[in-house]
Formats: C-alpha cells, sequence, structure tokens
C-alpha cells in the first residue's frame, strides 16, 4: 500500500476556509431560526440563552478546554489547526450579521439547509485535518480510559444538549433543530470515509 | 472532470486501479446535495443580480434578459446536449446528468420562495456562491453527474479537433462575461467574476481523481 497523499498547506487553508465559511453560513441560519444543534455549539448555543453572552465568545470559550485534550490526543498539528478554525468561525460568525440579514425562511428548508451546511463544513474541515473544536475528542479519551464507547457517548451528549434545550425553545423549534441534526448526521455518517477519500 | 492534458495530469484524472463504486442511494444523497446546494447558491447569485459561467451562467443571462424563469430556461438549454453526453460519456454519467439538471431547475423555481435576504452584501455574496457552487459540482462530479451542456461540447471538440476543453470553456466563460455587460451594470459583471473565480478555485484544487477515489 502506498502512502497516503498529502495536503498542502494551501490546500490545507483553502479547505478549512470552505468549512468555516459554510459552518459560518449555517450558525447564521440557524440563529436567524432560532434553532439549537447538538456538538459543541450545541453547548454553546444553550449558554448563550443562559447568560445572555454573544454566541462567538461563549462558543470560542468552550471549546479551549477541549482543545488542551485534542493537543494530548491528536498533536499540535491538530491542536494548531482546530485552533485556527473555531477561531475564524467565531469571528465570522461574530461579522457575518454585517454583511447578511436574513429574511422569511421556512424551517423545514432552513433546517435541511444547516443540516447540509454542516455536514460539508464538517467533511471539509476534518479532511483537511482540522476540526470545529470539541467534545469528541474528549468521547475518545474517555473510550480509551473506561472504554465506554464514543460514538454512544456522543449519541448521549447530543440527547442531554436538546433535552436541555426543550426547556429553553418551543417544542416546534426543537423538532425543526431536530431534522437538521438528523441531516448532519446523515451527511457525516454516509461521507466521512478515509476510504474513499485518501489524502491527509 | 474537464482535463485537458491527459498525460500531464493522467495521476489526477484517472480514477484508481480497483477505485471502490458508490452504491445507488450514495449516489442519490450525493446529488441531492449537488442540486440543493447549487439551487441555494443561484439564490443568492440572483438576488444580487449576478452571472456567471457555463450553461449555468447562459441560463441566467437569458433569464434575466427575457425574464423568463431560470428553471425552465435552464431545462431546455441542457436538452439538446444529453445525446451528446451519451455519445461521448456514456448512459449512467447522461441520467444522472439529467437528473442533476432537472433536479435543480425544479429546485430553482421553488427555492427563492422559501429563502429571502433583507440584506446581502454582494462580495459576500460571491464568495458564497462560489463556494457553494464548487462544492455542489464537486459532489455531482464525484458522484458521475455533471450540470451538462457547454463542458460535453468542449469534451467533444477536443476528441474531434484537438481544441484543448479547458480552454474552450475558458472562451466560453469570456462571451458569458462579454454579454453580461450588455446585460448587467459593468460594477455587477466585475463581482460576478469574484464568484466564477471562486467556482473554478474550488474545482480546480479539489477534483483529483487520485484523492477522492470512489467512483
Amino acid at each position: 500500500m502506498e502512502p497516503a497523499p498529502r495536503h498542502s498547506p494551501l490546500e490545507d487553508a483553502q479547505g478549512i476556509a470552505f468549512g468555516v465559511a459554510m459552518a459560518g453560513l449555517g450558525m447564521h441560519l440557524l440563529t436567524h431560526m432560532g434553532f439549537v444543534t447538538g456538538q459543541t455549539a450545541g453547548i454553546a448555543i444553550l449558554l448563550t440563552h443562559l447568560t445572555g453572552l454573544p454566541f462567538p465568545v461563549v462558543y470560542f470559550t468552550v471549546t479551549l478546554p477541549f482543545l488542551a485534550i485534542a493537543w494530548r490526543r491528536l498533536g499540535v498539528r491538530f491542536a494548531v489547526k482546530t485552533l485556527v478554525t473555531t477561531t475564524a468561525l467565531a469571528g465570522l460568525v461574530a461579522v457575518l450579521p454585517r454583511w447578511i440579514e436574513l429574511g422569511r425562511i421556512e424551517p423545514v428548508v432552513a433546517a435541511v439547509l444547516i443540516g447540509l451546511l454542516f455536514g460539508i463544513a464538517a467533511v471539509a474541515t476534518i479532511r483537511h485535518g482540522g476540526s470545529f473544536g470539541g467534545l469528541s475528542v474528549l468521547w475518545i479519551e474517555v473510550q480509551d480510559r473506561t472504554g465506554f464507547r464514543a460514538g454512544t457517548a456522543q449519541l448521549l451528549s447530543d440527547a442531554v444538549i436538546f433535552g436541555l434545550a426543550a426547556l429553553i425553545v418551543p417544542l416546534e423549534t426543537l423538532l425543526y433543530s431536530f431534522l437538521g441534526a438528523a441531516v448532519f448526521s446523515l451527511f457525516l455518517a454516509v461521507n466521512h470515509r478515509r476510504d474513499r477519500y485518501v489524502a491527509i | 472532470m474537464l482535463r485537458s492534458d491527459p498525460e500531464d495530469q493522467s495521476a489526477i484524472t484517472t480514477p484508481v486501479p480497483d477505485a471502490p463504486a458508490h452504491s445507488l442511494m450514495e449516489d442519490a444523497q450525493g446529488l441531492a446535495y449537488g442540486a440543493t446546494m447549487a439551487a441555494f447558491g443561484l439564490v443568492i447569485l440572483m438576488h444580487l443580480g449576478l452571472v456567471t459561467g457555463q450553461t449555468a451562467g447562459l441560463a441566467v443571462l437569458i433569464s434575466y434578459a427575457t425574464g423568463w424563469g431560470f428553471g425552465p430556461v435552464f431545462f431546455a438549454i441542457n436538452l439538446p446536449f444529453y445525446i451528446l453526453g451519451y455519445l461521448r460519456m456514456g448512459l449512467a454519467f447522461t441520467v444522472k446528468t439529467f437528473i442533476a439538471v432537472a433536479l435543480l431547475s425544479a429546485l430553482s423555481v421553488w427555492l427563492p420562495h422559501q429563502v429571502s435576504f433583507a440584506i446581502l452584501n454582494p462580495f459576500v455574496g460571491a464568495v458564497l456562491f462560489g463556494f457553494l457552487s464548487g462544492s455542489a459540482l464537486l459532489a455531482l462530479f464525484r458522484h458521475g453527474a455533471s450540470l451538462g451542456g457547454v463542458g460535453i461540447v468542449a469534451l467533444i471538440l477536443q476528441d474531434r479537433l484537438g481544441w484543448r476543453a479547458g480552454w474552450v470553456q475558458l472562451a466560453f466563460d469570456g462571451m458569458l462575461f462579454a454579454a453580461a455587460f450588455a446585460v448587467i451594470e459593468a460594477r455587477l459583471v466585475v463581482i460576478s467574476f469574484l464568484g466564477a473565480l471562486v467556482v473554478n478555485l474550488v474545482i480546480a484544487v479539489n477534483h483529483r481523481r487520485d484523492r477522492y477515489v470512489a467512483t
């Protein structure tokens, strides 16, 4: 088996820039609709509701502790790329309202678009060695120490996040949010395959 | 898709031996993603009154000039090309391209009523359009489809006359953008150029058979 082809730094930069732009657009849509989501961004949205602090600040802060775990587990390269990704996303989400103000959007359409945007953003960013910072690294660490499956932990943590969100947002919003999260997960499940996109 | 020099770029353009094949469902989700993101990109493009290249660009320009909807125009323009596509690229490619074009045509009629913008910075919109349609095309190519027309003709001209497909496409886009000056403001043509640049960069950097190996 030949060694996997490597991306150049410029190739990684465009991949991560693309991922950040798509995730930023998705977050902008999500915020506009008042939806919630899972994962690290989901925790940040809950904290935004509770504290009244701006989402970009909360999101960036929430990702910091996971960054330390990522560094230890996956190395400095991954940690730096993750830091670049989360910083850029926080920055983009902060400035995007100046450039884009959304109008009326059909909630089902918004949910599907959010799912696709988050999905493609995650696939591109992961393929280029970055990430949006977070929980999943913690669950991998937990799996290694305790044997508790990371996939199961991920699902459970999202269930907790959505459970808490149910206390904050109306049921209808929760259902649309869930649709978005389902599209996102399906997209990732089908398309995140190291055996098909082979470059690292 | 449309690399012009098989000798120099064979590693990039040739499917690797024993490449894994996508299942029907995987191709379906790839086509659905491609058509949806392309439609979302078009909502942004046409909201801003911008143009783009290739067959979709021709349809956008005709739509602006005549007031006809993009969807029907795009669908109609593509019809003659399916015969050429079948002869040059085979049945699977032609059927997938027809589905992608039909889906995009339908979505482009429906989506503008579902998603609206109160404010949209044209430069930001152009870049987002570029990312959205670049990744849409990339997904369609990786799943063995396209958005039709001009690219197929370019490949056939390359076969028959030896003209490089890449140059033929560039010449076509050049004519489209020149014609656009007659239809939309010069400032908007320049901003459109930014969007087209992003689309082409996304494809040029990322469309590589040696990295995304499934067919």
